[in-house]
């Protein structure tokens, strides 16, 4: 497969919640290496648009194809699939093992390292601020070394380095050939690093390329 | 499949048995089943055979509702569920995980139950222990694989307890007889007539029949759409 293909492609895609109309006709494709941020206000589909990307809802109409393996796709939302009552360690040797990822705790150190946890690998998630829990998502999300990676509001609740930290992270993952989007409210910090902002107004979706510094 | 649904089972018994109190919960249910249906007795009786075993399997399917009902609840508590479906893995990995896991802690509530059926409802062993046992391994299976099937529905739905008491109960009954009638051969010395054998084949009957159903509609019971 050409190595600059898209990761995965909307053609068409509409959803309603019962009579409630939330997109309208969405065609979008993410290829490797580029980030994208997606805009637009409260309630206006970007959280749905995510899910239908992630395979979590489908679509009442068009077509979604995603070209990479269901391991090589990371999602990070709002939610932190954590269990309060595990230990950080414990939460990600459990998504590892889960996902078959090999030499587990290896990869579970190496991603509490590599979001500044390695120190509190056994404290309970519960005892974690939401700056702290989303930290140990992250950690859980890079552990699967994703090619396709779906963030939804990843900074909520994240102090100011470790939303840098983030930033860093995800611009090392497009520098190996990963394709990202993310749900953005904060635009002016984090399209600084975007490669396309697409923003829903209206139901429907508007893409604005962006030239990347070099 | 198998390897994501191992994981499951030890990351829920790692929760429930280390770090939670519901399984107490489940168990002292059981037992004050028991303990109150004694004190229904005069000093030195003992309860019927049928009526004791009817006992344990009461106690036991209380039990199954509050496990799954817990097992289900942790995915809902961080979003948890959408990331088990998203994991590179048939999501029926889900639903064999939670089985195992919940025939583990019933099988574990069980045996508590025994001996609080011997010890407070006067009861004592008899010959037909073995098909005793084959029904409640048989009847065990058939709660777990059930449990997990209908669990998942009830999971994340307000009033989900009685939402899945009102589900499973009556589904239950044809594994409940079969287990009642062969439990009670483990501690009749005078049995009914009948041949157990027939009473295993329609509780494997039930497991057979909740097992397929579990792989073929867990994931449609099972998803991400709140639509």
């Amino acid at each position: 497969m050409d190595s600059r293909a898209p990761l995965i492609v909307l053609e068409g895609v509409s959803k309603s919640y019962g009579a409630l109309p939330i997109l309208k006709g969405v065609t979008l494709s993410l290829r490797p290496g580029t980030i994208s941020i997606l805009a637009g206000g409260n309630g206006s589909g970007k959280s749905t648009l995510m899910r239908i990307m992630a395979g979590l809802v489908r679509p009442d109409s068009g077509t979604v194809t995603r070209n990479i393996d269901p391991a090589g796709m990371g999602y990070m939302a709002h939610d932190t699939f954590l269990y309060p009552a595990l230990t950080a360690m414990e939460n990600l040797l459990f998504w590892a093992r889960a996902a078959g990822i090999l030499s587990p705790e290896a990869r579970a150190r190496e991603a509490l390292s590599a979001t500044g946890l390695a120190r509190r690998a056994e404290e309970r998630a519960g005892i974690f601020s939401r700056g702290m829990a989303q930290r140990l998502n992250l950690a859980r999300l890079i552990m699967g070394d994703p090619r396709l990676i779906l963030l939804d509001e990843p900074s909520t609740g994240l102090d100011v380095p470790s939303r840098s930290l983030l930033r860093e992270i995800m611009t090392d993952f497009r520098s190996r050939g990963a394709a990202i989007a993310w749900i953005s409210h904060d635009l002016e910090e984090d399209s600084g690093i975007a490669d396309a902002v697409l923003t829903i107004r209206r139901k429907t979706l508007s893409i604005e390329e962006r030239s990347r510094p070099c | 499949m198998l390897k994501c649904a191992l994981a499951i089972c030890r990351k829920d018994l790692t929760l429930i048995l280390s770090r939670n109190a519901g399984i107490m919960q489940a168990l002292l249910l059981g037992l004050l089943l028991v303990f109150l249906f004694s004190l229904s007795l005069n000093t030195g009786d003992a309860l019927s055979p049928q009526a004791a075993a009817s006992m344990f399997w009461l106690a036991t399917a209380f039990c199954q509702v509050l496990i799954f009902n817990m097992l289900y609840a942790s995915e809902e508590l961080c979003g948890a569920r959408s990331g088990l479906l998203l994991l590179p893995a048939p999501v029926q990995s889900v639903w064999l995980g939670k089985s195992l896991a919940g025939l583990l802690l019933i099988m574990a509530a069980q045996c508590v139950f025994i001996p609080a059926v011997f010890v407070f409802l006067g009861q004592h062993l008899a010959d037909g222990f073995l098909p005793a046992l084959a029904g409640i391994v048989l009847g065990d299976l058939g709660m777990a694989v059930s449990g997990s099937l209908f669990g998942a529905l009830a999971a994340g739905r307000s009033g989900r307890e009685s939402l899945l008491s009102i589900i499973l109960f009556p589904l239950l009954v044809p594994l409940l007889l079969a287990g009642v009638r062969l439990a009670s051969l483990g501690i009749d010395p005078d049995p009914l007539p009948g041949d157990p054998l027939r009473w295993i084949g329609l509780a494997a009957a039930f497991d057979a029949v909740f097992t397929a159903a579990g792989l073929l509609l867990f994931p449609f019971v099972y998803t991400g759409d709140e639509s």
